[in-house]
């Protein structure tokens, strides 16, 4: 694509955000919505801007930022796990696809409660928590992609002098890579949404919890700046991924 | 023309090391049958019986489907024969290993690695230290012609280069016997030609013993010296045919040599004979 | 004849739900603990929660709330997602709203919603209606660009007018995939349904786990939980044979976040 093509698809792209701010903004100049309903763009704004300088929110942040990772990285470590051996080893296979079947359509969340018994209402609960709702994209993700790795780059490593044991970290695991990559993607959005989800249910810290104080005070700049927040680094976070991504993936041809 | 089973092959009886009279190559009565999905068994391969010999170039032509590919994988230690047992050097061969090494018509490189990186990993797999099988690779990627090209990886690369990186892949993890599966058959006709040359060349350098897959008829004439010719499915051994064309052998003269030419009517005319016009 | 492998790889599902209960049977008495009752205990109190007339018409409520809200959410994006698929203008046009809107969860998006249009059922529709939307206008999106641009050209030459072309050739090429996304959608309707509730704290299922947590009724929370679970597997299960039906003509899909199919 050129340049001046990107361009205009960027340009065409700011457009609805633009309207949207700017709906935003005549909906309340013009009086269609009350301020303590609906607060002007640039209040909003200012306010997110203030409040990320300072400490205590920057700490929600921090707590919510905590969660988020230490959830993901146990769903990353047992997606890739189990789904490489589901992939590998036929015992394995029987035992999990069943499983798998049975509890990927679950809503995760109704276990909450159950977790909250288990692990208490700290950071605990809510970590198991992302971590079991974004392990099953993952999990699949690897099954697939390692399940279907070309037969011959197995027999050429073979070939070469390889173990069978040694083939699955040598050649299956990176050729799945473009699969597995996918699957952390969708996982780490998921982690996003679920760890402020979760904290919105009970929590006494994080972006979920500032939101749910704003709404119990009734103070609508306040519950905006936690939903922009998530939604800012959960872009952030992706551009990472995608950028992680592009170099992990620097060989493959573009699917 | 030989006939079936007769163990005739050119340099089979003695290597002047060993003084022995193993055939570095030997497949004694195999057969292959697979499970179709519709759960009937097909019979790929029927009762194949034929040997090797070492430092020979032997090409298994068929018609598509006739298990040729089968065969070398077979040999490889790929697949298990249903039926009978193959042997390198007296020994039954059990599972893959550097001693036979594979070159696939899908170039089947680790595209996550550079063309350094595939070459290396023969090498490393072997314990080789990395400065020395560099360097050892380096080496290989000049012979195939591929200098200035080590750091790109597979997918910057035409189909003919991708080979030439298996080829080199393959060669340096220094295999006694090559096991090549119609390495050309996905490359246009000019590339296929000049790797054929070039093919020829690095072969003459120590002379490896060759198994060679291949469904074209002047291919495995201008290359081999000796050509199994197989029959349609189940794949049966119709005929082995000793080529005596004086090596090295230079393209431009072959096609122009009455003997080269006198070989491929034969064996074209032999597939003719029982309807199997699908060999090119 | 039917094969004793054949039973069994049908029946795994099954052995799988039994052996999850057996190992949470296991783990609940070696926990000993009394916040988490037995698997029996709590299928047990599952008649209590199903006999409470009050509870099964709050369920049946979300229900009905999380099926109008799918519905729609169905109906208006796939069009605009296969509009995106074909136009590049359009495509531009919402993708990056899309991508700005798809990491916030859309049940967090309930206290605003409430404050602005009340605690009524149009609020609890609104939010499944935006959780389903966006799956399902990202797969019409992908599978209406996958359609191969020869076959709109024998459409065309056909005689069909860009909007036949769009609903007799895109849209049937595309169903694959739009059912993918449908499916994803129900899963996340589900999700957002529960969630919204546990957030809200009116009344639905989400509710009813909550409030029983708060109460102590421990046996009600884990049957709640084994309620709201075998709904979202039947769901998924059903909605499978539909797929199965609708696209039998379509090579095997992956469903990347789902399952096995």
């Amino acid at each position: 694509m050129t340049t001046r093509a990107i361009s205009v698809d960027i340009a065409l792209g700011l457009v609805p955000l633009a309207l949207l701010v700017l709906l935003w903004q005549g909906l309340v100049s013009f009086g269609y919505a009350p301020p303590t309903l609906l607060p002007p763009p640039g209040l909003v704004f200012m306010r997110l801007i203030n409040r990320l300088s300072t400490f205590t929110y920057q700490q929600e942040i921090a707590a919510t930022l905590f969660r988020l990772f230490a959830g993901f990285l146990v769903a990353v470590l047992l997606g890739v796990g189990i789904g490489l051996a589901a992939a590998v080893s036929r015992p394995v296979n029987a035992i999990v696809r069943p499983m798998v079947r049975v509890l990927a359509p679950l809503p995760k969340v109704a276990l909450y409660p159950a977790l909250l018994l288990l692990l208490g209402f700290g950071h605990e609960s809510k970590i198991m928590l992302v971590a079991a709702d974004a392990l099953f994209p993952i999990l699949l993700s690897t099954y697939y992609g390692a399940s279907t790795v070309e037969q011959k780059l197995i027999w050429s490593a073979l070939a070469a002098g390889t173990s069978p044991r040694d083939v699955v970290f040598k050649v299956v695991l990176p050729a799945a890579a473009p699969s597995i990559l996918t699957g952390c993607r969708i996982g780490l959005v998921i982690s996003c949404i679920v760890v402020f989800l979760a904290e919105m249910i009970t929590s006494t810290d994080g972006l979920g919890h500032v939101l749910v104080t704003a709404a119990r005070t009734f103070q609508a700049v306040d519950m905006f700046v936690p939903l922009i927040t998530i939604s800012l680094l959960g872009l952030s976070l992706n551009g990472l991924l995608q950028i992680l991504r592009t170099y992990l993936l620097r060989g493959f041809p573009e699917v | 023309m030989n006939l079936l089973s007769s163990p005739s092959g050119a340099r089979e009886t003695t290597t002047p090391a060993s003084g022995l009279a193993i055939p570095m190559i030997e497949i004694d009565h195999v057969s292959q049958i697979f499970q179709t999905s519709a759960r009937k068994d097909h019979l790929a391969l029927s009762d194949i019986s034929m040997t090797v010999g070492d430092g020979a170039f032997v090409s298994i032509l068929g018609p598509s489907g006739c298990g040729k590919s089968t065969l070398l994988y077979i040999v490889g230690g790929f697949v298990n024969p249903s039926q009978g047992i193959a042997r390198m050097k007296g020994k039954p061969i059990t599972g893959p290993g550097p001693d036979r090494g594979p070159v696939f018509q899908e170039f089947a490189l680790f595209p996550w690695k550079s063309v350094l990186g595939n070459v290396m990993y023969g090498p490393r797999q072997q314990g080789v230290k990395p400065a020395e099988a560099e360097a050892q690779s380096r080496a290989l990627i000049e012979m195939v012609g591929l200098k200035g090209f080590e750091d790109f990886y597979p997918k910057e690369l035409s189909g003919g280069m991708k080979q030439r990186v298996a080829l080199a892949r393959t060669l340096a993890y220094h295999p006694e016997v090559l096991l090549m599966d119609e390495p050309f058959g996905a490359l246009d006709a000019h590339t296929r030609t000049r790797l054929q040359n070039d093919l020829l060349n690095i072969w003459e350098r120590d002379r490896k013993t060759v198994l060679f897959v291949t469904h074209s008829v002047e291919e495995a004439v201008f290359l081999s010296d000796k050509v199994v010719m197989m029959t349609r499915s189940p794949g049966r051994i119709r005929d082995i045919v000793d080529i005596d064309l004086p090596r090295p052998r230079r393209r431009t003269e072959l096609l122009l040599d009455p003997r080269y030419q006198k070989y491929v009517v034969d064996i074209e005319r032999l597939f003719d004979d029982t309807g199997e016009a699908e060999v090119l | 004849m039917i094969s004793a492998k054949d039973i069994v790889s049908r029946a795994a599902p099954l052995l799988a739900c039994l052996g999850l209960l057996a190992i949470w049977q296991v783990g609940s008495l070696a926990l000993q603990n009394d916040s988490v009752p037995t698997a029996l205990e709590a299928l047990r109190a599952i008649p209590a929660i199903m006999g409470d007339k009050e509870a099964l018409i709050n369920i049946l409520a979300s229900l009905r709330r999380m099926a109008i809200g799918f519905s729609i959410a169905v109906l208006l994006s796939i069009p605009l997602g296969l509009l995106m698929g074909r136009n590049r203008f359009v495509a531009a046009f919402f993708n990056p709203l899309l991508m700005v809107i798809y990491p916030v969860p859309k049940a967090a998006l309930m206290p605003i919603i409430m404050l602005w249009i009340g605690v009524g059922d149009l609020s609890k529709t609104l939010v499944i209606f935006l959780g389903v939307s966006l799956p399902v206008i990202y797969h019409s999106f992908e599978g209406a660009k996958a359609v191969q641009e020869k076959m709109l050209w024998s459409g065309a030459a056909m005689g069909l007018s860009a909007a036949e072309r769009m609903v007799r050739i895109v849209l049937p090429a595309a169903l694959p995939e739009i059912l993918t996304g449908c499916r994803t959608g129900l899963v996340l309707a589900l999700i957002t349904m529960v969630t919204s509730e546990m957030i809200a704290r009116q009344s639905g299922a989400g509710n009813i786990l909550f409030n029983a947590l708060d109460m102590g009724q421990y046996d009600t929370v884990f049957a709640m939980i084994i309620v709201i679970g075998a709904m979202g597997i039947c769901f998924d299960a059903l909605f499978e044979l539909l797929r199965a039906r609708l696209v039998k003509w379509s090579e095997p899909q992956f469903d990347m976040p789902l399952s096995f199919s």
